[in-house]
């Protein structure tokens, strides 16, 4: 009994780490290749959960929605490049936080208005309902796809930005963007492009987590924190390092969640500040 | 006396005229906590996303004290003062080793840290209720309970605050912060030790957040949750770039605009914190410089319209 709990909150920890990382890498990709701190991150994240509630609404389909609600998040991304933050490239971060925090409240309260300030739940798919024996402890199904899913979107990722040609143009733009620009390369347009796709990789993570988690308009704010932790340990860019941290915090916040429930958000913090102590410049030595 | 400072006493003295007691009061300890924000920002160049930290950290402690045992109003002004200083120097010491846009997520991410464990450790702070029944307790047999007295010492604790920031920014070690937010690395070639001193920016930063912390919870007689969040993180930075982060003055007068506009937009609708990040967002992108910019540009604007006509001719087009 007591190691079968302890591994179904292994398996968790696995599941909400993958997720953990693709928030991560869609944050790091945003915030290496634009240079700008992405506040918004979190309330994008929620959004897309919310797309995925409608969509399911409408037409009944998951896995209709689950293609669709990134795909929107994403759209909204492309709009806020270019009306708000293109104009920003040479304010600052200050202005660039103000502007992408201003950002957050305004979708935050967005979703409060269309939806509801109320939590709402998810069901899984027909397909994913229920459970699996897995010899030690009995595991809902969705949350293996989920770790299933999460996992095959990093390594699609990764495949993007290390095997083709735009992968390796984005990070190019995280190393040298003065260059990329003087090999004839269009900055702009990349920048768009990061954004959109960072933007996308927060709402399948959103979209992912609804049927776990349920769905609330503040259910970004913490993802945010645990996005920067990803990132401030894994340093910009960085995709291995990301999936590293990411794992390292889920598993953290699932296992101490076992002894000490009240302290589990509070510990994903801890454990950076920790790192952070022993290695200021993270895991990987990227400052 | 500066012309600044005359303009400050005159508000000072006119401020309560005006505004309920409470708003006006709130305006100076919000000034307070931009003062030690904009050390590090206008100053050092260290954006901190995480100023509520030391804020609600010390309003927490200093309240609780204030309730549970009675303390007096100054012993827990400095404890107020000192709790926010070394939560600064500890979050400063983890965020100082990097820059950039690591310095702003680190900030933000342990802020985040003190808010989970406010929230979740509910048998102290209240959790999500706040820590309510704060005593504002008399002072050198003097009764702060009126709003008036209470108006006046803190507006006399501001103009304390004031004139400390001015002496800070003009020593020494205000112009090494500004050497470093110039050129970070000629300050560290001209041998200063760059992170030793971010950590002291941060921990005055951290102390005046405390001040005004405890300030804030003796007003309101309460620590509620969002003091440590990072939203009231947030408006502080806004407070400090619309008053406009390069002047010493600037905080001060971002306080009165971001007070009065979140005073404004709260009562007009429960969904205000739209209005508010509508409002950063037109901030941004069309009055960038804050005020002190904005109102030189108007004058000018005002200058090029009253102009004789054969001067707008020849202005290129």
């Amino acid at each position: 009994m007591k190691t079968g709990l302890l591994f179904s909150q292994l398996l968790n920890g696995l599941a909400t780490g993958m997720l953990y990382a693709l928030m991560g890498i869609g944050l790091s990709i945003i915030t290496g290749v634009l240079n700008i701190p992405n506040f918004a991150h979190g309330a994008l994240f929620a959004l897309g959960a919310y797309l995925l509630y409608t969509v399911i609404q409408l037409v009944g389909n998951f896995w209709l929605a689950l293609l669709l609600a990134p795909l929107g998040v994403g759209l909204l991304g492309i709009l806020i490049e270019y009306g708000g933050i293109r104009p920003l490239y040479k304010a600052g971060h200050d202005y660039q936080l103000l502007l992408t925090f201003g950002l957050s409240l305004i979708i935050t309260e967005g979703i409060i208005i269309v939806w509801s300030p109320v939590g709402m739940s998810q069901l899984p798919p027909p397909l994913l309902r229920g459970g699996v024996d897995l010899g030690i402890t009995f595991y809902p199904k969705y949350r293996l796809f989920v770790m299933v899913a999460a996992t095959l979107l990093v390594f699609g990722a990764w495949l993007f930005l290390e095997k083709t040609r735009y992968g390796a143009i984005m990070r190019a733009g995280i190393e040298d963007k003065e260059m990329v620009a003087l090999l004839g390369i269009d900055i702009h347009r990349l920048f768009t492009a990061a954004f959109a796709l960072g933007c996308v990789l927060a709402g399948i993570a959103g979209a992912l987590t609804a049927p776990i988690r349920g769905l609330n308009p503040w259910m970004g704010v913490d993802m945010l924190g645990i996005a920067f932790v990803v990132v401030a340990l894994a340093g910009l860019g960085n995709l291995l390092g990301s999936i590293v941290a990411g794992l390292l915090v889920g598993l953290a916040q699932s296992l101490v969640a076992l002894v000490w429930p009240e302290a589990s958000v509070a510990v994903i913090f801890a454990v950076m500040a920790a790192v952070l102590l022993v290695r200021p410049q993270g895991l990987f030595g990227i400052r | 006396m500066t012309k600044a400072w005359l303009a400050i006493l005159a508000a000072v003295v006119l401020l309560p005229l005006v505004v309920r007691h409470a708003i006006a009061t709130e305006i100076w300890i919000f000034a307070i906590f931009g003062l030690g924000l904009n050390l590090l920002m206008g100053y050092t160049g260290l954006l901190s996303f995480g100023q509520a930290t030391f804020f609600g950290s010390a309003a927490y402690v200093a309240g609780y004290l204030l309730k549970y045992y009675g303390v007096n109003v100054f012993l827990a002004l400095g404890i107020g003062v000192v709790v926010g200083a070394v939560s600064a120097a500890a979050v400063g010491y983890l965020c100082v080793q990097r820059s950039g846009l690591y310095f702003i997520m680190l900030t933000f991410a342990l802020n985040q840290m003190f808010y989970f464990t406010a929230y979740q450790w509910t048998t102290v702070t209240g959790g999500e209720d706040g820590m309510p029944g704060i005593p504002r307790p008399s002072a050198l047999g003097l009764d702060i309970h009126r709003p008036l007295a209470y108006y006046a010492a803190v507006a006399l604790l501001f103009l304390l605050s004031l004139w400390i920031m001015k002496r800070i920014v003009e020593s020494p070690l205000g112009k090494i912060l500004q050497a470093i937010r110039e050129n970070e690395l000629r300050a560290e070639a001209l041998g200063y030790n760059v992170p030793r001193m971010k950590l002291a920016a941060f921990v005055v930063g951290g102390a005046y957040s405390g001040l005004a912390g405890v300030l804030y919870a003796m007003l309101f007689g309460i620590v509620p949750l969002e003091s440590i969040g990072f939203v009231f993180s947030g408006n502080v930075v806004f407070a400090t770039l619309i008053g406009g982060s390069g002047s010493l003055y600037g905080p001060v007068i971002g306080s009165f605009v971001f007070i009065w506009l979140s005073e404004s937009v709260s009562t007009m609708w429960a969904r205000w914190p739209l209005l508010l990040g509508v409002a950063f967002v037109i901030v941004v992108l069309f009055f960038r410089g804050g005020v002190v910019e904005a109102w030189a540009r108007f004058w000018a604007w005002r200058a090029a319209r009253r102009a004789p006509a054969a001067v707008r001719i020849d202005a290129p087009r």
